[in-house]
């Protein structure tokens, strides 16, 4: 009697054991194991960190909530001392306060409800275009363009990037059929999105915008941006375009 | 009397219309062809044939026009539209224009009014790619196996193995009784325990016992001490996400450049997330409507609180809820990695460490770094994807462009060591560059303060 009870014991012990190792399913949303998980894990808010658990403290409402946060109402990124610089990127002076309404600011932009687009008419590029400048502008134009802009409007601005060749999205107009539109228009157009664009202002900051305004007139004219010996402007639309 | 005169008349016009129109259309396929070329030309920018967009889609417009008793008018209104809503003799031109919140459209007084028929002739002879039978391969992502099915797999697994075992002990068992109950020395037999026997049957076997052991024993603190040392390697760590959003596609058919989404990484230490807007500004014309991934293009618009069916072409409506994405590239907290420093400072390419995304289908994961090694361009190193031993190579390898005047600060170090320390920069450049780790990229507190 005693021998199959032994006998039993020993058995459960071996299947207990034999489950205990089966549970351990692996969670694949875990990395695995750490080696010293206070050092791993920061208790000041990092970006894309899960603050649901700090050092052992579990806090139920910070599980799997994003901790991207959006910066405090009426604040602008800090950028440098240079008053022509810290000038160029101050809030839009159109609907300064547009970008505050809901999580991601420009739901909902309606073009026709206000003429803020017609009066961006007579806004003025900040950003001058000088001889001195010209190059760079340019350079650093491209290499946004390519980054934000090319995979619909194409390298070259005709409206045919990779996007609308592969047939994934339709309708982007070719900038050399945009001649009416003014420097202030395009910015607009960029910063709130305009038809079935969308709005670019979490993208870009008002000085890398103003630089696109400059780059896209290319498409429209060669000689943009362009000027002879003396320093002059070849075209008289860069002139209109950095008055004041 | 009258009313019915007018509807004579406008009836009489339909007919015309009609009758041109199939005559017209019966021309040939030249002017088939004519019509795609100037829809392609002049308003595929704002019309798409089935979805409205900045404009109403154009299939069978004309029926539209025509049910609103104004059949005639739509080539007016193509050909110019400002002037036929001022004449006012159309409700329907102004019913448009409102509903489409004052976009106006272009006047295009130079097309014919036979180049307009052909140009509807050939969208109303359009397909709807919604109502067509959904494609068979879309380039979505083929999602893997289901997480609970394979868990319920291993669950099969097991209990398959307990019940085996159950099987042996029980056989085993009966055998062992058998034994006794037929054996001769009972007295001896019965008074052996177990662990008796097994020490026993040891004793007697001691040498190949003592070698198997060792065997064991060794291979045991062998496989410890490698599980130890892969504790926090992530190679391949690949976590689910709760949208299913293929890189191949965007990065790769679209040649969307990782920088549009991806913003920060020019400009901050973390590459950045893109918030739901930035997908909307494709998402909102992309619906994917009769393509297999559709819902999940759904959850980018409940995310967004975007209404497709609200109005002409859609419409917020504010209810807007996070996406919680899980983070596959985590570096540990005692460690600092700015991706400015390296994209835009080191010139690094994205592809260096996170492998060829155009042609990665199903979620992100971890490149394990024979992946990363096949890329052409790419740096080869040794050492596990994301590991301190894998910087460091990286470090020691990369060479650091000095004195072009892209950078003020390698400028100045260029400017020191060329004019100060000739025998340094000598020593520097005996393998043709000047690393990373020659420049401080191997001191601890370069990534641990």
């Amino acid at each position: 009697m005693k021998k199959t009870i032994n006998m039993a014991v020993n058995f459960s012990i071996i299947v207990f054991t034999i489950l205990l190792f089966g549970a351990c399913t692996s969670d694949p949303d875990s990395s695995g194991y750490e080696y010293m998980p206070d050092m791993y894990r920061s208790p000041s808010i990092e970006t894309y960190v899960d603050y649901g658990e700090i050092r052992g403290r579990e806090n139920k409402d910070l599980k799997s909530k994003l901790s991207a946060l959006t910066p405090p109402r009426n604040t602008i990124p800090f950028c440098g001392t240079d008053s022509t610089e810290v000038r160029l990127m101050l809030p839009n002076l159109r609907k300064a306060n547009a970008a505050w309404k809901e999580s991601h600011g420009f739901y909902g932009v309606d073009l026709s409800k206000d003429d803020e687009y017609l009066l961006a008419a007579n806004d003025i590029n900040p950003y001058k275009l000088t001889a001195v400048n010209s190059a760079s502008m340019m350079t650093n134009g491209k290499e946004l363009f390519t980054a934000m802009c090319q995979h619909c409007h194409g390298e070259k601005g005709d409206g045919n990037g990779p996007m609308v060749a592969s047939g994934a999205y339709v309708g982007v107009p070719a900038y050399a059929t945009l001649t009416a539109l003014s420097d202030g228009q395009i910015y607009y157009s960029i910063y709130y999105g305009k038809n079935m664009m969308g709005a670019h202002n979490s993208l870009l900051s008002k000085k890398e915008i103003w630089t696109l305004v400059h780059y896209v007139r290319q498409f429209q004219d060669p000689n943009y941006g362009k000027f002879d010996a003396n320093g002059t402007a070849m075209k008289s639309v860069v002139a209109d375009s950095t008055m004041n | 009397m009258k009313i019915s005169n007018i509807q004579q008349l406008n009836r009489f016009k339909q007919l015309i219309f009609l009758v041109l129109t199939v005559a017209i259309s019966t021309f040939s396929n030249e002017f088939f062809a004519q019509g795609e070329g100037l829809f392609k030309a002049k308003c595929a920018v704002c019309h798409q044939p089935h979805k409205n967009g900045t404009g109403p889609k154009l299939f069978e417009a004309r029926k539209r026009w025509e049910a609103a008793g104004e059949g005639a008018l739509i080539i007016e209104w193509v050909k110019n539209n400002a002037k036929l809503r001022a004449s006012g003799k159309s409700a329907r031109a102004n019913e448009i224009f409102n509903e489409y919140k004052g976009s106006v459209m272009t006047a295009f007084t130079d097309l014919k009014d036979e180049e307009v028929i052909s140009i509807l002739d050939w969208v109303d002879a359009q397909p709807d790619p919604a109502t067509a039978a959904p494609p068979t391969t879309g380039g979505a992502v083929t999602p893997g196996m289901d997480p609970e099915e394979e868990s319920a797999l291993s669950w099969i697994w097991i209990i398959l193995g307990v019940m085996f075992v159950v099987i042996i002990m029980a056989v085993g068992g009966v055998r062992r009784q058998l034994n006794i109950a037929t054996s001769d020395q009972l007295d001896v037999q019965e008074k052996l325990t177990y662990g008796e026997e097994f020490r026993a049957w040891a004793w007697k076997n001691r040498l190949y016992v003592g070698i198997s052991t060792l065997v064991i024993v060794i291979s045991l603190v062998v496989g410890v001490l490698q599980g130890l040392s892969r504790i926090n390697v992530v190679e391949n760590y690949q976590p689910s996400q709760p949208i299913a959003f293929p890189h191949s596609v965007h990065a790769g058919l679209n040649g969307i450049d990782c920088k549009y989404c991806h913003n920060s990484v020019t400009k901050s230490k973390s590459a950045g997330i893109p918030t739901v807007n930035v997908c909307m500004n494709c998402h909102k014309q992309i619906s994917g409507e009769g393509k297999p991934y559709a819902s999940e293009v759904q959850k980018i618009y409940a995310a967004a609180g975007w209404d497709p069916k609200n109005g002409p072409t859609g419409a917020y409506n504010n209810n807007t809820k996070p996406i919680v994405w899980n983070k596959v590239h985590v570096l540990p907290d005692h460690v600092y990695f700015n991706h400015s420093q390296h994209v835009v400072v080191g010139g690094v390419d994205c592809k260096q460490c996170h492998g060829d995304m155009t042609q990665m289908q199903e979620a992100v994961k971890v490149q394990p770094v024979s992946e990363l090694n096949k890329i052409e361009g790419n740096i080869k190193l040794s050492k596990p994807t994301l590991t301190m031993g894998w910087c460091i190579e990286c470090h020691g390898a990369k060479d650091v462009p000095l004195g072009n005047g892209k950078n003020a600060y390698y400028d100045e170090i260029h400017r020191r060591l060329k004019d100060n320390d000739k025998t340094l920069y000598r020593k520097y450049l005996k393998d043709g560059k000047v690393s990373v780790s020659e420049l401080g990229g191997w001191e601890c507190a370069k990534c641990h303060y």
